[in-house]
């Protein structure tokens, strides 16, 4: 699970162009949206949704189901190795 | 008069990490706004009250290519996947939005485009801004990054 957490902050911080961020910027458990967290608001979401699809085969059809899956990267990265095709 | 500079090519993540560090918004900034939000950092971060809503502090930035160097970024999105994280900067004003939330100011903003840096008609518009009985003083910024690499990034306040 660390590997693909790690694997996920790096395909976030190239998915979104968070240029100069590294992976130990990101708390695992630190919520993606807000103030709080990594900063991200709604626009960020299709970029998210974009790299569930491309790179683990995750299709999200539904934005109430993007609140639950986002809500930090630990969260992320287990709903991708319970639902990953590829 | 208070005036602070980035010198081209400086490391931006590296002066955030220094002066900042707590606001990660800045790593989602295209290169126009990362510049002017640092400024506008050496200038107010000991600003008394800080942080507080104000509507008498206005933010006015001055560039000659805007936000060229993201619009190009973006253009080059476009063969792929369309960037909406890029997109979001494809507007020369998001930086002084930018400044304004940081700040929660909540009076003028506003960006011009010039064919070169002119302080005289620099100096002509920011009195104008002065007119409204609101404005007391105003963050007043040339920024010019014509590539994510290379820019003139200056900012003074200036007071009515």
């Amino acid at each position: 699970m660390e590997n693909l957490i790690n694997e996920l902050k790096l395909k976030i911080i190239d998915s979104l162009n968070l240029d100069g961020m590294t992976p130990e910027d990101i708390d695992n458990d630190a919520p993606l949206f807000g103030d709080d967290g990594l900063g991200l608001d709604s626009i960020d979401v299709l970029e998210l949704i974009v790299l569930m699809e491309r790179n683990y085969g995750i299709r999200l059809d539904s934005p109430s189901k993007g609140k639950e899956v986002f809500r930090s990267v630990a969260v992320m990265a287990q709903y991708i190795a319970d639902n990953r095709t590829k | 008069m208070k005036e602070v500079s980035i010198p081209s090519g400086a490391n931006l993540t590296a002066i955030y990490r220094e002066l900042v560090g707590d606001y990660p918004k800045f790593f989602k900034m295209d290169t126009l706004s990362k510049l002017g939000f640092l400024l506008s950092e050496m200038l107010v971060r000991d600003d008394e009250g800080r942080f507080t809503p104000r509507e008498d502090r206005a933010v006015i930035v001055f560039s000659r290519n805007g936000c060229l160097a993201n619009d190009i970024n973006y253009a080059k999105s476009m063969e792929d996947f369309p960037s909406p994280a890029l997109f979001v900067y494809t507007l020369p004003n998001i930086v002084a939005g930018e400044i304004s939330i940081r700040n929660k100011y909540e009076g003028e903003t506003s960006a011009y485009v010039l064919d070169k840096y002119d302080r005289p008609l620099i100096d002509a518009i920011v009195r104008q801004a002065f007119q409204d009985r609101i404005t007391r003083d105003a963050i007043v910024a040339w920024i010019d990054c014509p590539s994510d690499s290379e820019w003139t990034a200056t900012a003074w306040i200036k007071t009515k």
